[in-house]
């Protein structure tokens, strides 16, 4: 122990050793009050726009009479709120909305709605954590690292150094552990003090670190690899940054093009376009037919009585849903090809470990694909609910009451911390 | 000078032979001509669906069967955000923003389907495009290469000795200058050649092509200077190359992300759902369509009657549920202006912090001049959003004329109920294709020139403070050599 202390303090009194970690230390705290601030801004963001939807709705309230009315003026929110380690790896959150308003129409032009942001800024990616972990930890450990051996050698000293009895445990292992050990205690420690603040789980706490240990324990074990070799402190360091740029930029990069190229997926305006094809085409249908088309999907309304006039609100909402009926294969493939993408960014990463840590810090942030699709999927789900809700009304003239406004459905996900 | 041209051959010569400098340039050489050429190919093929999808949305609605005209509003249309040739060499936002926007009346929706939210989260790591190897492949490469030119003179001792022998410490630095500015040509080529090709392609693209050439030709000679100035400065190759990367990740990884969100803490912006409820909630203050006896709208009818000289709306010339059409989208689509205003001056507002802050990164300022020039910016973005709320909000209203001009008030009224009044509301097919058209017009290459003139005279500024270091940096090596 007493050898790890002497390295450790070895370590803090070389200035460019030092200033690297101060300087890692300063931008991880940066990144974690950064981000714990931007997980605020979205709870907020989704609390208003709740509170706005109140008023909203009261409004329509006071006018839509009748249940055909009502679900089509009335927006639902929706939301995705963030899960309490979002704020270190935040993952698709700026791009993908974390709030949805739907009404019980079709639902397919719906779901692709984007957030207001600046692409500009979207563009270089997040401050965040895990930006800190993959991109700035690994430079700081080559600094630590490159001339270990190589500084010794150049230095004179290599050759007692390794006459000393026990060398390994007296100089080498202390000298790693020392820097593997300040530079995993910095990060951890910060993320710790945001996990805390955050009021994250101890399980997924841990998994964060395990994946923060993972990381810093693969560009530590490349690193030393590098620097035992034979080549001067210059070459090591450029060799290491070289390979440090090659996993970190370029591989990700030349991955994505050959998973764009290998997995097309079907044009997603195409899809949304052929949505208001079909729906937009029941107006000039046969009414009926439309109708019985619906009722082959809902036999249970199959009873309700032929209709009377032009325009009725049950064969309005009977096309809506049959526009989305439609479309339902090729949106499936949409979603699946999306899928398919990211599971074959998954079988990259199994060569790249960085980008395999990536993957886990946004999985157990839930910031990342699956996250996304499953939040659509819950939209989805509640969608059906909604406009289900409004069926009996529409269809066996269920008298809709005020009260029946209030009742209708609402999105059952929980606004507030620690959604597991 | 025939000195400083001796230094470069002699360098030059040493880095052919030297495989790993070798292996570095042909690495950077394949890496950019594979960015290019699929950069370009992914981008002409983006262009070529775009133009197919607008193509054969125009054609759906113009072949829309006799109907109500409201029925064509809420019917509306797509528009798809076109591309331009230069794009394939800088994408830019291109797939981080939505590209096809979905008009319709009353409602303004926003641009939907982005290439980000259909890859898969590799492309959050960067994308392989000529502009991304240049602005943060490029300078590493130079960085290695460059790093020990002059450092290595000083601890092999054959410092002193060329100094001794009339070489000035000048000529040492132009000469190391020179063969890593060749490395930097080299490094350049298939960019610049990309650019040409295009130009010829596209030859009213030329000026904005020379500008990115010009940009990125400025922003390799600062890293080709700055790092030989610090080789000369440095007390060890070890040092220079560590303060070299150092640099190097703060102007290229950690400049582009830290300004991007500071822009967006200093600046917020509100949520989408937000802002189209606040515009919900002020239409309601305005008028409400939805009230038969709402100030706003029994205002309007009361005008209208009065300006007819008529007592009922029966009375009128043309079909009143018409006019009130248009009056309310006139109305929210006055709102919808104000409210895009708002965003596109706060978006606006978070992009000239980044521009701002590019005093201390050029990575930063050569992003400008490259996005600007391209015409993949987000100010190309904002046009497209204001240029198709205008077309929405002209074809509703050609539509909303048709309602009001060709409708029978009593039919229009009836046509709920009564299926031969229903029949009667229905109107020529032929009056869709009357419709206007959406005719996207990009920046002009001369603002895009413009736009492009702050970041390129930065550049600039940035190569003449790296000229004076290094011109410092050779006294400071004279100094230290004697």
């Amino acid at each position: 122990m007493k050898h790890l202390w002497r390295e450790i303090s070895f370590l803090l009194r070389q200035r460019a050793s030092a200033l690297a970690i101060a300087l890692l230390t300063g931008l991880a705290a940066l990144s974690v009050g950064l981000g714990l601030q931007e997980v605020a801004r979205q709870k907020a963001a989704i609390s208003e726009v709740i509170a706005l939807q109140k008023t909203d709705t009261a409004a329509i309230k006071s006018f839509a009479s009748d249940a055909g009315d009502a679900a089509y003026y009335r927006f639902h929110p929706t939301w995705d709120p963030p899960a309490a380690l979002a704020f270190a790896a935040l993952g698709q959150r700026d791009i993908a909305p974390s709030i949805l308003r739907i009404r019980a129409l079709a639902l397919e032009g719906q779901m692709h709605e984007n957030e207001a942001q600046n692409p500009e800024l979207a563009l270089p990616g997040r401050f965040d954590f895990a930006f800190v972990l993959i991109y700035l930890a690994p430079l700081v450990l080559i600094v630590l690292f490159y001339d270990l051996w190589s500084g010794e050698r150049e230095a004179g000293r290599l050759a007692s150094l390794q006459a000393l009895p026990k060398a390994r445990v007296r100089v080498w292992l202390p000298r790693i552990a020392a820097r593997f050990g300040l530079v995993s205690a910095v990060l951890i420690v910060v993320f710790w003090v945001g996990a805390l603040i955050s009021g994250a789980g101890l399980g997924e706490t841990l998994a964060f670190t395990a994946l923060i240990l993972t990381l810093l324990g693969f560009w530590t074990l490349v690193a030393i690899l590098i620097a035992k070799g034979a080549g001067s402190s210059p070459t090591n360091a450029a060799l290491l940054a070289t390979i440090w740029f090659v996993i970190t930029l370029i591989a990700p990069a030349g991955s994505n093009l050959v998973i764009n190229a290998a997995t097309p997926i079907p044009d997603g305006a195409a899809i949304m376009r052929e949505n208001r094809e079909v729906v937009h085409d029941a107006w000039d249908l046969d009414r009926d037919a439309t109708l019985q088309r619906f009722y082959k999907l809902y036999p249970q309304y199959a009873t309700s009585p032929p209709m009377q006039r032009p325009f009725e609100w049950k064969w309005y909402y009977a096309f809506q849903h049959l526009g989305d009926q439609h479309v339902e294969p090729l949106s499936l493939a949409y979603r699946a090809g999306i899928a398919e993408r990211d599971a074959r960014a998954g079988l990259f990463a199994l060569a790249l470990p960085p980008i395999a840590i990536q993957r886990g810090l946004h999985r157990i942030a839930r910031t990342d694909m699956a996250a996304q699709s499953a939040y659509q999927d819950r939209i989805r789900a509640y969608h059906t609910r909604l406009r289900t809700y409004y069926y009996p009304y529409l269809f066996m003239a269920k008298p809709f009451t005020p009260a029946d406004f209030d009742a209708a459905p609402a999105f059952d996900r929980p606004l507030g911390e620690n959604i597991h | 000078m025939k000195r400083a041209h001796l230094i470069a051959w002699a360098e030059l010569a040493l880095m052919v032979r030297s495989r790993v400098a070798l292996i570095g340039v042909i690495a950077l050489l394949l890496l950019s001509t594979i960015a290019a050429a699929t950069s370009y190919t992914h981008m002409a093929q983006e262009r070529l669906g775009r133009v197919a999808n607008q193509t054969e949305t125009d054609a759906l609605f113009e072949a829309q069967p006799a109907r109500h005209p409201h029925r064509m509003v809420h019917y509306g249309s797509y528009v798809y955000r076109p591309i331009g040739t230069l794009a394939g060499f800088d994408p830019g936002i291109d797939p981080f923003s939505g590209t096809t926007l979905y008009l319709e009346g009353h409602r303004q929706n926003s641009a939907t389907i982005s290439a980000v939210r259909e890859n898969s989260s590799l492309m959050r790591f960067g994308q392989l495009t000529p502009a991304f190897v240049l602005q943060t492949l490029a300078p590493l490469l130079l960085i290695f290469l460059g790093f020990s030119m002059i450092t290595r003179e000083r601890t092999r001792g054959s410092l002193r000795l060329l100094l001794s022998s009339g070489v000035t410490a000048g000529d040492l630095i132009l000469g190391k200058t020179l063969a890593l500015g060749s490395v930097g040509l080299v490094a350049l080529a298939p960019a610049w050649l990309t650019l040409i090709l295009m130009a010829i392609v596209m030859p009213s693209e030329a000026g904005a092509a020379a500008m990115i050439g010009l940009g990125y030709g400025l922003y390799v000679l600062i890293w080709v200077v700055g790092i030989i100035a610090v080789s000369a400065l440095a007390r060890s190759g070890q040092a220079a190359l560590l303060i070299l990367i150092g640099i190097w990740c703060f102007m290229a990884v950690l400049a582009p992300r830290g300004a991007a969100e500071l822009a967006s803490r200093l600046e917020p912006l509100e949520s989408r759902a937000a802002t189209d409820l606040t515009i919900r909630a002020e239409l309601r203050q305005l008028g409400d369509s939805h009230n038969p006896d709402d100030p706003f709208f029994a205002a309007f009818k009361a005008r209208t009657l009065a300006h007819y000289g008529v007592s009922k709306v029966e009375d009128l010339p043309f079909n009143f549920r018409g006019a009130v059409s248009a009056e309310g989208e006139a109305l929210t689509s006055r709102l919808f202006d104000k409210h895009f205003a708002e965003l596109a001056t706060t978006q606006r507002t978070q992009s000239n912090i980044v521009a701002y802050l590019s005093i201390f990164s050029p990575a930063l300022a050569v992003r400008r001049v490259s996005m600007a020039g391209a015409g993949t910016d987000l100010e190309t973005h904002l046009r497209f959003l204001q240029q198709s709320e205008a077309h929405r909000f002209a074809m509703v209203q050609y539509l909303n004329g048709l309602h009001r001009d060709r409708l029978s008030l009593a039919d229009d009224a009836a046509r709920s109920k009564d299926p031969q009044a229903e029949q009667r509301t229905r109107i020529g097919a032929n009056n869709w294709a009357k419709a206007p058209d959406f005719v996207f017009k990009p920046t002009s290459a001369a603002d895009r020139l413009s736009a492009a003139i702050t970041p390129i005279l930065l550049l600039a500024l940035w190569l003449v403070a790296m000229v004076i270091l290094a011109g410092w940096s050779g006294r400071v090596l004279a100094g230290r050599a004697l």
